[in-house]
C-alpha cells in the first residue's frame, strides 16, 4: 500500500548513504585481471568504495545492480580473508547499502544488516574512514523510514552523528552528517552552525573534487530555512 | 471534444501524507499501475497518467488541477478532504500484510489516561495528524476530546512513543502496523492502549470533482475490482504492496 510503497522509496534514499567514502583508486576490474580472492584486504575495500562512488552517480538501475553484485562479492572475499577487519565489515556494510538501493523490496533487510555491520566495524576501529562507521550509521538512521516500517531513528542518528563529529571534527562529511541530523531533530540553529563548520573545514582543505562537493552541500544547507 | 480531452488528460494522483518519500523513483511504479488500471477498465491505452506526491499540500495542489480525475489516498486524507474535493470513492485497497480494513489505536503512558477528560493539555501525535477531523470524529469517535488537545502530524512515531513513555503529556495514535509492532519496543511496558477505533478502510481510490463521467467511473471501478485476479494486474500491484481492491465498506458517518 501507499505506506509500504513510500517506505520503499525512503529506503532507496537511505540506501544512498554510502557517499563520503574514503577516496578510492580507479574502478576495479577495469585494468586489473586479478580475482577477488587474490587481492588484499585494502584492495578489496578500495574496490567496494569505488563501486559505491560509481553507483552514487549512475542513473542506470541495471548498472547499479551490477555494481552492487560486484561490491557484495568483493565484501565476501574481504570477510573471508579477514572477518574482524574494520575495512571488511565496513565494506560489507557499504555493499549492503548498494544492494538495498538495487533491490528496494528487500531494502529493509539489507539496511538492518548494514547497521549490524557498521556497529561491528565501529567496534573494530571507530576511526576507520574518518569515523566512517558512525557517520554512515547516522545517515542511514536519519534517512531511512522510521519504526516500524524501517530502521530509521532520528534520535539515534543524531547520537551517531555526534560521535563521528567528535572522532574526526575537521572532516567535512562528519559535520555535514551532524548538520543533517540536527535539522531532522528540529535544531535549525545547531544545523546551521554545523553546516558553517563543514564549510570552514572544507575551505581549509586542498583543492579536490570532494572539496567542491562538500562546499556545495554546506552552502545548500546554509541556504535552507 | 471534451471526451477526447478527458481521455487524453486524465491523471490518477497518489498522495500519502505522513509517509514521506521521493516522487522520482515512484514514477515508474505509479505509471505501471495507471496503465494496468486503464487496461482493466477498458479505458484507451495511455489515457490515464499517474503522479505521486508525499505531502498533503502538494497532493491538494495536484488534485486541484483539471486533469486530476482519480486519487489514491489513505482513509484519513479522504475523511479530511472528501467534501472539499468532492471525492466519490470507488473501491478500497486490499493491502499486503494489513488487508482492506484497519483499526487505529490510541496509546499513552500507563495510568495517565482514564477517559477523554484526562487528555486535557495533551498533544496527540500521529502519522494521520494532518487530518484532525479524522482523528476526532473517526479514529476517536465516541470520545469528546477536550478543546485544548492539540493534534499534530508526525513522521517520527518512535520519537513520539518515547516521549509518551517518558511521561510527557503526549498520546500517540497508531495505525494497525504500528500498533502490531508496539510490543517489540523495549519500553512497551511503559505504554498502554487507551482506545481502539472501529475498523475502517486503509486507503481508497476515488473520483475527484466529478471530472470523469459516471460511465467511465463505473468502468474503472469494475476494472479495479478485477485487477487483483488478473495476472497482468497483479504485476502492477506487487510493487505497491497491494493485493487488489475490494468493494467499499465505509464506516457510518459520525457527527462532527
Amino acid at each position: 500500500m501507499i505506506t509500504r510503497f513510500c517506505c520503499a522509496l525512503l529506503l532507496l534514499t537511505a540506501a544512498a548513504c554510502t557517499g563520503h567514502l574514503r577516496p578510492a583508486p580507479p574502478a576495479p576490474g577495469a585494468a586489473s585481471p586479478s580475482t577477488a580472492e587474490s587481492r588484499s584486504t585494502a584492495e578489496l575495500a578500495a574496490a567496494i568504495s569505488a563501486a559505491a562512488q560509481r553507483s552514487d552517480n549512475e542513473p542506470d538501475s541495471k548498472i547499479r545492480a551490477e555494481l552492487a553484485t560486484q561490491a557484495g562479492s568483493d565484501a565476501q572475499a574481504c570477510i573471508a580473508r579477514d572477518p574482524q577487519a574494520a575495512a571488511c565489515l565496513y565494506g560489507r556494510a557499504v555493499a549492503l547499502g548498494l544492494s538495498a538501493r538495487a533491490h528496494p523490496t528487500r531494502a529493509g533487510e539489507f539496511l538492518n544488516n548494514m547497521l549490524d555491520d557498521l556497529a561491528r566495524a565501529e567496534s573494530a576501529d571507530s576511526h576507520y574512514d574518518e569515523a566512517g562507521p558512525a557517520r554512515v550509521r547516522a545517515l542511514v538512521l536519519i534517512r531511512a523510514p522510521g519504526w516500524p516500517l524501517g530502521p530509521g531513528d532520528i534520535e539515534a542518528g543524531l547520537v551517531a552523528a555526534r560521535r563521528a563529529a567528535a572522532l574526526r571534527p575537521l572532516y567535512p562529511p562528519n559535520l555535514l552528517a551532524l548538520a543533517e541530523a540536527l535539522a531532522k531533530n528540529g535544531d535549525a540553529v545547531g544545523a546551521r552552525e554545523s553546516y558553517a563548520r563543514a564549510r570552514d573545514a572544507a575551505l581549509a582543505l586542498p583543492a579536490a573534487a570532494d572539496k567542491d562537493q562538500w562546499l556545495r552541500e554546506a552552502d545548500q544547507g546554509l541556504q535552507r530555512k | 471534444m471534451s471526451t477526447l480531452l478527458a481521455a487524453s488528460l486524465a491523471t490518477l494522483v497518489f498522495c500519502a501524507p505522513g509517509y514521506p518519500g521521493g516522487a522520482g523513483d515512484a514514477q515508474p511504479l505509479v505509471d505501471q499501475f495507471a496503465n494496468a488500471a486503464a487496461a482493466a477498465a477498458g479505458w484507451p491505452a495511455g489515457s490515464l497518467a499517474a503522479v505521486y506526491d508525499p505531502t498533503e499540500a502538494g497532493g491538494l495542489a495536484k488534485l486541484g488541477q483539471a486533469d486530476a480525475v482519480l486519487t489514491f489516498v489513505p482513509y484519513p486524507f479522504y475523511v479530511e478532504h472528501a467534501a472539499q474535493l468532492h471525492l466519490a470513492p470507488l473501491v478500497q485497497a486490499d493491502v499486503a500484510d494489513t488487508g482492506p480494513q484497519q483499526r487505529w489505536t490510541l496509546v499513552a503512558k500507563s495510568g495517565r489516561i482514564t477517559g477523554p477528560a484526562s487528555l486535557s493539555g495533551f498533544t496527540l501525535l500521529s502519522s494521520a495528524g494532518y487530518a484532525p477531523d479524522f482523528v476526532r470524529h473517526s479514529a476517536l469517535q465516541g470520545w469528546a476530546l477536550p478543546a485544548d488537545v492539540k493534534i499534530e502530524s508526525t513522521g517520527q512515531v518512535l520519537s513520539a512513543l518515547r516521549r509518551a513513555a517518558a511521561g510527557e503529556p503526549v498520546a500517540v495514535l497508531l495505525d494497525q502496523t504500528q500498533a502490531a509492532a508496539l510490543a517489540s519496543l523495549p519500553f512497551a511496558a511503559e505504554l498502554k492502549t487507551v482506545l481502539q477505533s472501529p475498523e475502517m478502510p486503509v486507503a481508497l481510490i476515488a473520483t475527484v470533482e466529478s471530472r470523469v463521467t459516471a460511465a467511465r467511473a463505473r468502468a474503472m471501478q469494475a476494472g479495479l475490482l478485477k485487477l487483483g485476479h488478473d495476472p497482468g494486474g497483479t504485476d502492477s500491484l506487487g510493487p505497491l504492496r497491494l493485493r487488489g481492491f475490494v468493494p467499499l465498506k465505509l464506516p457510518s458517518p459520525t457527527a462532527p
